[in-house]
This record gives structure tokens, sequence and C-alpha cells, in this order.
């Protein structure tokens, strides 16, 4: 098929379906079904689009506004840099889960996270950090209501990021969850910055209340400029049971040796997975490909690299105004 | 002769009607038993007259200068060449009490949650508009006579909207023959809306998220989530039967299926095990909080939108009564033109009830 | 790993043999839960010594699930009490602590309370609530 033998009739559109002319008749077989028939049937029943198609869409030349993605290439950011940054805000990965995941829907959810961290700071915190956030309250008295604990837990991807704060008050524990980017947050304080030997410190419920006792009046510990992040790596020696869960099949590394009879190890390890860890697939599915993670965290150093400094600008610019 | 039966008779004879002809009813899916021989529910699914898909794609063997050729031949004939077929720009009709504008397709992206001025956390629902144009409209006279036209439309003229604008390759020269008049790409997507006179709209004209104003209340139409085949319980919310108690190998069942004597036999409409899902639904009153005019993305109230992720949407101004606008304070009609902001077009736009992440945080006086 | 947390391995792996399916351990305050009485009552004291905790018998809302705020009707060292609840150990929204115990304050049928004084932290959501509560929130020494 040689571009020469191209002629336009009266409409393009027609002329370019004439170049594709049928030259084998389609016949059924014995069944009665046709090729396409069959292809048809063979193909898997979906309702929706795959997320490659739309993507394809989105960026054709045929659309009569072609998305133009603003690349990341011209960004530099080391590759340690970039890991850093992803263990600081990890709540700006993507969801694992393939189905759910659209390209559009998380740039534009995370236009609004940089947006609301020029307002106010999120700071960097781990689990095991201690912390302090005011919220607006309507009815307590000066419309904010502070509270101060250690963080015990963190999940969430997008906007719907949180955190949990454990604290004792007059004897009585007091877990309160609070989601990173809700307005209502006014200011988020890390008191002490510094990570633990678990990504989560649940146990605390069953640990005595000396080890998630904070005082209010706690005063923030100031860290070197550039140092990393102190581990601390203490052992919590929890109750005894009843537990809130079986903590001696979940491989924590911050509690002390449990001291149960053998029988309970011996059930822990029948049911412990320990193949998961070589389970490339499953990794796979659970995690965001590592190209995909850096494209992601590039263009959060970008937007995120200047936000101090506006927010001192915004500062500045509101007391000359007053 | 009921409307179903109407309806099917219509399909039987396969003339002029799009696929998606039912869609645009305003039928209540309710389900009933009956004792009468015809059937209850009405199925989907009938070949449509005018063939889609080309299948002699793959044949070409073309080399690769050619292939990209071809490629510049099409992106020019639809970006620098216009239909020939083109008018003179249409009168712009009025908006009265009871006009019905066109809607627009949609592509569901997923849920994110907003909050509101007072501190409220909301799910919102975003739905992309990707690349509508219209193609054809039909005012009232001339629909009346296509088949499958029903009699409570009469006042109603049609227009067809196509989304996705596609390489004409893919598709059969009578599919792409349908795009002639709109001098526009041919499209993944197809589908009609019932339009009143007024709001006659011209093929070939762009549809983008600014049909809708923030604030405004639509209805939103797709197909829900495919569960397949599905048992009692989960697809019509039976009960079950215990799960210990002496209970013989019934624990997920139907159970009984009816009476007997006068009301023996199994009655039409009896819920039984089958597939479920993948069937329009119609989710009516849904508020539109924020609009996206870069991506032109629609944040939709709450997880109502049916149907999985990347399912196309059909959305349009609602019908319910308390929630339509004043002809005083009407909607773009027939549609949004780029020339009637000139040039002025936010980027977002919010609610005034929505917070807005730029502004300082929710403080209560 | 994050979402076993909530739930218990143990009952899951017996009763999955069984074919029978559970939910997570939800914590809800129903008939016959065992709170703590969080005044400074002298019922609510003895019921502590003698080793027999508060009941719940009537959760007075539709769904008979007690929720913060709710009345309640509990049993009490052999009398029966009207109480309201100030803290739950179920897991709740954002900005709404969650307590270690299940917390009730003891109430008379006109709505006083019995005690003088709360020993628990009160949540501030509950600083909204009007009637009989007020005379609670007037007795709380520290909000959360």
């Amino acid at each position: 098929m040689s571009s020469d033998t191209v002629t336009f009739t009266t409409a393009p559109a027609c002329s370019i379906g004439a170049l594709y002319i049928h030259t084998k008749p389609i016949t059924p077989d014995v069944y009665g079904n046709t090729k396409a028939r069959r292809a048809r049937e063979l193909r898997p029943r979906r309702n929706y689009l795959l997320n490659e198609d739309v993507e394809k869409q989105r960026r054709s030349l045929l659309q009569r506004n072609p998305e133009v993605e603003s690349s990341v290439a011209d960004v530099e950011a080391s590759s340690d840099l970039l890991q850093n940054l992803r263990e600081k805000m990890p709540e700006f990965m993507p969801r694992p889960d393939i189905l759910s995941r659209d390209r559009i829907l998380e740039k534009l959810e995370r236009q609004d996270m940089y947006r609301r961290r020029e307002v106010i700071n999120i700071p960097e915190f781990f689990v095991g950090s201690i912390m302090a956030v005011t919220v607006a309250d309507k009815s307590a008295p000066g419309k904010q209501r502070r509270f101060v604990g250690i963080c015990i837990y963190r999940e969430g991807q997008g906007l719907s990021a949180n955190f949990i704060l454990r604290n004792v008050i007059d004897g009585q524990g007091v877990e309160i969850r609070f989601e990173l980017y809700n307005p209502t947050l006014l200011k988020i304080e890390t008191l002490k910055l510094e990570k633990r030997l678990d990504d989560q410190l649940m146990y605390l419920r069953d640990a005595p209340q000396e080890y998630s006792t904070v005082p209010f009046d706690f005063e923030p510990v100031p860290l070197p400029k550039g140092a990393a992040v102190p581990l601390n790596p203490l052992k919590v020696k929890l109750n005894r049971r009843p537990w809130h869960e079986r903590w001696e099949r979940m491989n924590l590394k911050g509690v002390e040796d449990l001291g149960l009879p053998e029988r309970f190890y011996k059930r822990a390890q029948e049911l412990a997975k320990p193949w998961e860890r070589f389970d490339l697939m499953k990794q796979y599915r659970s995690t965001i490909d590592d190209d995909e993670a850096q494209t992601v965290m590039k263009e959060v150093y970008a937007k995120t690299k200047n936000i101090q400094s506006l927010r001192r600008q915004q500062r500045t610019q509101k007391q000359k105004e007053k | 002769m009921t409307l179903r039966a109407v309806l099917f008779q219509a399909f039987n004879r396969n003339s002029g009607i799009l696929k998606h002809q039912l869609e645009s009813a305003r039928v209540l899916y309710v389900h009933q038993q009956s004792r009468s021989k015809g059937s209850t529910q009405y199925k989907f699914g009938r070949p449509w007259h005018v063939k889609k898909v080309n299948q002699s794609i793959n044949d070409e063997n073309l080399t690769t200068e050619n292939e990209e050729f071809i490629k510049e031949v099409i992106h020019e004939t639809y970006t620098q060449h216009p239909s020939p077929l083109r008018e003179e720009p249409w009168q712009r009709g009025e908006y009265l009490k009871f006009t019905r504008r066109c809607g627009v397709i949609g592509i569901k992206l997923g849920l994110v949650p907003q909050w509101t001025k007072t501190g409220e956390k909301i799910t919102t629902t975003l739905v992309q508009i990707l690349d509508n144009h219209v193609i054809r409209y039909t005012p009232p006279e001339e629909a009346a006579k296509t088949a499958g036209w029903h009699p409570l439309w009469r006042k109603f003229g049609s227009v067809v909207v196509g989304a996705l604008s596609s390489d004409p390759r893919q598709f059969k020269k009578s599919y792409n023959s349908l795009f002639a008049e709109a001098g526009v790409p041919p499209k993944q997507k197809l589908t009609r809306f019932l339009v009143t006179p007024n709001a006659a709209i011209q093929p070939g004209t762009p549809l983008t998220a600014m049909h809708f104003r923030v604030g405004d209340y639509v209805d939103v139409q797709a197909k829900t989530i495919d569960y397949g085949f599905q048992g009692v319980i989960k697809r019509w919310g039976m009960k079950g039967m215990p799960a210990s108690h002496g209970v013989t190998k019934s624990h997920r069942k139907m159970g009984s299926s009816g009476g007997g004597r006068e009301k023996a036999g199994i009655w039409k409409g009896k819920k039984m095990p089958g597939h479920m899902g993948d069937r329009n639904r119609i989710t009516k009153g849904i508020r539109i909080w924020r609009i996206n005019t870069k991506y032109n993305v629609l944040y939709l109230h709450g997880p109502s939108v049916p149907g999985s992720i990347h399912t196309y949407v059909r959305i349009y101004d609602t019908i319910l009564p308390h929630k339509r606008p004043n002809p005083d304070d009407h909607p773009p009609m027939p549609t949004w033109f780029e020339e009637d902001s000139e040039g002025q077009c936010p980027e977002e736009q919010w609610d005034e009830e929505l917070f807005a992440f730029t502004e300082p945080s929710v403080e209560y006086q | 790993m994050a979402g076993s947390v909530w739930r218990s391995w143990y009952v899951q792996k017996v009763l999955a043999r069984q074919s029978f399916s559970t939910t997570q351990c939800l914590q809800e305050l129903r008939k016959l839960a065992r709170v703590r009485v969080v005044d400074n009552s002298a019922l609510g004291r003895a019921a502590v010594a003698i080793g027999k905790p508060a009941r719940i018998i009537h959760v007075y809302n539709k769904r008979e699930v007690g929720y913060l705020g709710d009345k309640v009707l509990l049993a009490i060292k052999g009398q029966k009490k009207h109480a309201y609840i100030v803290g739950l150990k179920q897991k709740q929204k954002p900005n709404i602590p969650r307590f270690d115990s299940n917390n009730v304050v003891l109430v008379e049928e006109n709505g006083t309370p019995v005690g003088t004084r709360l020993t628990a932290p009160i949540p501030s959501v509950l600083r909204n609530k009007e009637g009989d509560f007020t005379k609670i929130l007037s007795l709380a020494t520290r909000f959360v």
C-alpha cells in the first residue's frame, strides 16, 4: 500500500474508511460462529476501560486539547534525596492497587496537598515521635484545643493520610486519630523527632502507662540540622496477658522477652509465613514501581523545596499589611 | 401493548436505533414478580445496526514511514481541513423553566476526600470529561419518525454526543461516516440525550466540564460494577439460614420458591442467583462541588456514581424539580463556549461552601 | 500488615474451619457490656470493691448500641441506675478521642449526677450536648 494512492473525496472521514475494503468474505463455522464473535467471547468481559487505554486517549493528538504532561526530567535530585523524601512524606506515594489507580486523580490530589502545605507546616515525623496538635474546636475556650502524645500509628495515602497520638491523662489512656490535611488542624508540631524499632506501637495499649505518658508541657527537643533521625532502641516490657493482640505472632522488635510458655512461640512459628519475604509477585503488587516512585517524588521535591521560604514570605507580607 | 413490548419490537426491526436509546428513558427499576407470560426484565445486548470495529486492521503490513505518514494525514484532516458540511453557528436558545440541555460523557476516575468550610469531611467522586463533541442533532419532528421512539418523548429532540476521539482505521467505514457531519474524528463512545428544541446544539460543538457550574445538581448514569454470577444473598440481600443448629446443606440458599395451589409455580421475577451488576443505574441530584478546567474534571458529591474506576458515565442536568436552576440564574445555554469567558477561565472553581486548600485553616469564631 | 492489628487471629482460624464468618472485634457497648464508672460516687466505688463491675442492661437509642453521650441503664450492685456514656474503647472517627476503658457517669432519674467529681477526661465533642448533659459537664475537670 503506497502513499501515492491516497485521494480525498467528499468528506475526509469517508475516504479514510475507503482505504480498507474487505476482500475476504466472512464465513461462519459449523456452529454459526464468525471469527469476530469467537474473538469477542474470548475477550475478558469488562465494562471499564484499562488504565493504559485511558492514558493513550489523554495524550492522543486527535484530542481537542491533548494533555502535555509536565516533565520532571529537568528536576535535579539524587536518588538518596528522593528516598529520604519518600520516608519523610510517605502519603505522596500512590495507592498500590492497580485497578483503582488513575494518574490525573493522583495529580489533583497531590496539588491539594501542596496547597495545604503552603498554608501550614506539616513537619516530618515517624511512629515513636512525640507530637502536639492544635485543632479548631467550637466548644473549647479560645476555640482551640491542644493534644500532645506519642505517635503510635501512621497510615493513608493522599488527602486521607492520618496518624494516631496516644497519651495517658489522669491515669486514663487516650488515643486520637488526626488527619494530616484536615483544614481544622491549625498546627502540627513534632516536639521530639525519633524513630522506634517497630513501624507501629499498638502494643503500648498492653504496656504499663509510663511508656505512653507524655506531659502536656513537653518542651521541644531540637536536633542539629542535617542530622539523621535518631533511633530509640527502647524495648518495652508488656503487662501480663490478656492482651489486645497476639503480640508473640507479630515479630515485634521493640518489646522485651514476652515471657510466655513455649507452646505460644511454637504455634506462632506454625502460623508464620516466612516465604512471604521471597514472594516477588506479592511485593510487586503491593509496592509502586521504582521509576514511577522517582517521578512522583521528583515532582514532590520540586513543589515542596520552596515551601518554607514561601511561607516565610507570606508571613512577612501579612505583618507588613498589619 | 406495554412499553417494554413496543421497545422489544423496535429493536427486533434492527433499524436506525442507537444502542443506548433506552438509557435515556426515565424508567424506574422496580423489581416485581408477576404471573404474566411476558418478560419482566428487558435484556439488552442486541447487535447494533452499524458495525463498529474493523477486524482487518492487523492485515496491513505498513512500513514505519508509511505508518507515520498516515498518522500525519489523519491528524491534518481533523485539525486543518474543516468539514465542508459545516454550517454557520446556530442561534442560541433561551433557558426556560422546563428546558432540558444536552448532557456529557465522562470517565469515573475515583474518590477523593474534601472538606467544607465548617470542617466536615465529604467524599467526592472525580469524573473527567474527555474530548466530548456533539455529533448529531435531530429536531423532535424528525426524531419522532425513528423506530423505538416513545410518545412521551414527542417534545424532545435528540442530541448524539461522542467521547474519546480515536484513529479512524480501527473502525469500519459505515461507523466513520457517522462523524462526517460534525467534522470530528470518530469517537470510541456514543450516547444520546433528549433535549428540548430551545437547547438545540450544533454538531461539532465541543463540550467540556464548563458545561456545568459549581453548585449545580446533576443526574449520573453508568453501568454498575460487574460482580459476575452471584448467589441470592449478595444479589438480593436474602438472609440465608443459620450456620448450625441442625441446618442441612442450606446456609446460603434461596429457601422456598413460592406458594401452592392457586399460586403454584415459580412466578416471573423470582429472585434467584444470576448475573449481578453491569446494569445501567441512575443516581439523581448529585451536587457539583468543584470544577477543574485544565483537566476537565468534575468533583461530584459522595461515592454515589455507579460503576468502577474508568467506566463511562453519562452526566446531565438533574430532573428533580426542587434542584433545578431558576431561569434567572441558569447554566450556559446550549453549552459553554470559549468566547463567552473572554479568556478568563480560572483553573480551579470551588463551591462557596467548599474549603479551598489555598485558604487559611478553618477556625471557629 | 497494619490491618491485621484489628483482627483476632485465633478466632478467625478456628471458626474458618467451621465455615463461620466473623467481623472484627468492634468493642461495641451493648446489653451486658461491662463499664467503668468514672465519678466519685459511693455506688461506683462499691461495685469495683465487690468485684462486680456495672453492666449495661439497656441502651436508650434505636440501634441499642451505645455511643458517646447516649443514656444507658446499668445494673450496679444489685440496683438499676441510669448513666451517660462519656468514653468508648471503640474505634472512633478522626478528632474524637478513644479511651482505654468504656467510661460512664451515673445519674439519677431526673438527670442530676450522683457523684461530685469526675476522675477521667471527657471528650470535647460532648460539650455541645444540651439538657441533662450540662450538669455532667460542670463536674468535668479535664477535656480532651
